[in-house]
């Protein structure tokens, strides 16, 4: 199976949430009770059951107000921290399409992908005890398919295609607008890109990660001391038998006891 | 207490209590941890009944070492201070890699199981701390929870290798040493040999008393 890009180009955006509205309808989730915030970002933060929206950022230009819209989701990582974090086989996967699936079966709700996760994107639900998040419709594109918010988007903000293809098409727009392509590290590869011009700052943004890389703590827990807990145990463990073989046991003077000492 | 010929009692029913509580705890959570930590190890979840079982499991067995961790240091931390004999005890590695000459007498615990209770209080609280972050990760900051699941692994990679040499020493290497936390008692030649001076504060105390009466 090829691997697969999402590209998001900003420039495009209407804010029309079909992509958000497409995404509950196919992935079955249910609406939630929201309410006047004082923004157009309706619902606020992604939940449980909402896996993407459009964040708004709002911002003074020139004595007039000026909106970014962004589709927010999971960024479907080529080295992703969730997957390393978590500690149920098949709870979250990285298939071969690129996408990184969670499988509600085998998550134990334990968290640590949503402490892992560089993008803040996996959320919890107390009462199912699991998390959910984007699969980049991984039933959709495995079947041919563009994903529910690709397939809703009537601006053409959002697109999917052939990994190579899509990258060369993010840069091509980005150099036609004067853009740049996020994330931009090259070394840290993602199933999910943006197309940003130039006059948005990352850090103007909610919710971005201006440098994404998989976090150092998750990297040394799992890469390093995981490993060491085995070396620990089976090299002192060696060591020991070691010492026996050697040394032997340490048996208290039999003479002053007049029997056997060790009991 | 009934007396037995050529023993002496060392440890009560509280003490072996609570060691056998932090220990049972404490290898517990280790084998549910590394059955949630290596997926190869599929089977230690399998046995127990699932992955989320096996979490609940790892989380209550860390409840009950953490309290019978504060029992323990509750317990013993009076003991396990150092002395300036403990000095020349770690300088000749207690004795167990060459011959040494003049071991010093140690009292109830000597400089090397000393500075495995200071190892396991030390990063026995580290686990706990990081165990509660990482129970609940989402009320800290993003931050010090990541921080919390190295720590805790790191820690345990450190209490669980010096547990094994525990083991080691207090059975195989040191025959009598693990029936004082079985019945409480060891042969008075095993207690002249490794709590030399323990012993000796012991019967001074016993004739105190006894020339009291």
């Amino acid at each position: 199976m090829a691997e697969y890009i999402k590209l998001i180009d900003l420039t495009k955006c209407t804010g029309c949430r079909a992509c958000q509205v497409a995404c509950k309808q196919w992935n079955e989730l249910p609406a939630e009770k929201t309410g006047f915030s004082g923004s157009l970002q309706n619902p606020l933060d992604l939940s449980y059951d909402t896996w993407t929206l459009i964040r708004y950022d709002e911002f003074e230009e020139d004595g007039g107000t000026k909106w970014i819209m962004r589709h927010d989701a999971c960024m479907h990582c080529d080295w992703p921290a969730c997957v390393k974090a978590c500690p149920s086989p098949g709870a979250l996967v990285k298939t071969d399409t690129g996408a990184v699936v969670h499988d509600k079966r085998f998550c134990i709700g334990c968290k640590a992908c949503v402490v892992a996760c560089p993008f803040d994107i996996p959320r919890y639900s107390k009462k199912e005890e699991k998390i959910a998040k984007c699969t980049l419709c991984y039933d959709r594109i495995t079947d041919g398919k563009p994903p529910a918010c690709v397939n809703a988007c009537p601006t053409g903000c959002l697109q999917f295609g052939p990994k190579e293809q899509m990258i060369e098409q993010a840069h091509k727009r980005a150099d036609a607008v004067g853009g740049a392509v996020y994330p931009s590290n090259p070394k840290y590869e993602t199933h999910v890109l943006y197309v940003i011009p130039t006059e948005i700052q990352l850090a103007q943004l909610q919710h971005v990660n201006p440098n994404p890389k998989m976090p150092t703590t998750i990297l040394w827990w799992k890469n390093l001391f995981k490993p060491f807990t085995l070396l620990g145990i089976g090299g002192v463990a060696g060591l020991a038998a070691l010492h026996y073989m050697i040394k032997g046991p340490h048996r208290v003077s039999e003479k002053e006891e007049g029997g056997e000492a060790d009991g | 207490m009934a007396k037995r010929e050529g023993m002496v009692r060392v440890t009560d029913a509280t003490e072996r209590i609570t060691h056998w509580l932090l220990a049972g705890s404490c290898l517990f959570a280790l084998l549910t941890g590394l059955g949630l930590m290596f997926h190869q190890w599929e089977i230690i979840p399998t046995l127990l009944g699932g992955y989320y079982a096996t979490k609940w499991m790892h989380i209550f067995s860390g409840v009950v070492f953490a309290v019978s961790l504060i029992a323990a240091m509750i317990m013993w931390w009076h003991e396990c201070k150092f002395v300036a004999d403990d000095g020349k005890w770690i300088m000749q590695a207690g004795g167990y890699l060459w011959e040494a000459e003049d071991l010093p007498p140690a009292g109830m615990y000597n400089a090397g199981q000393k500075i495995f209770f200071w190892f396991v209080v030390v990063f026995g609280i580290i686990i706990v701390l990081s165990g509660l972050v990482m129970w609940n990760p989402l009320v800290f900051p993003v931050v010090l929870a990541r921080w919390a699941y190295m720590l805790h692994v790191m820690s345990v990679f450190a209490v669980a290798s010096f547990v094994i040499a525990h083991i080691y020493l207090g059975t195989f290497a040191n025959p009598g040493t693990v029936q004082i936390m079985f019945t409480g008692w060891a042969t008075k030649a095993y207690c002249e040999e490794h709590k030399g001076r323990w012993l000796a504060d012991r019967e001074l105390k016993a004739e105190a008393e006894s020339a009291a009466e």
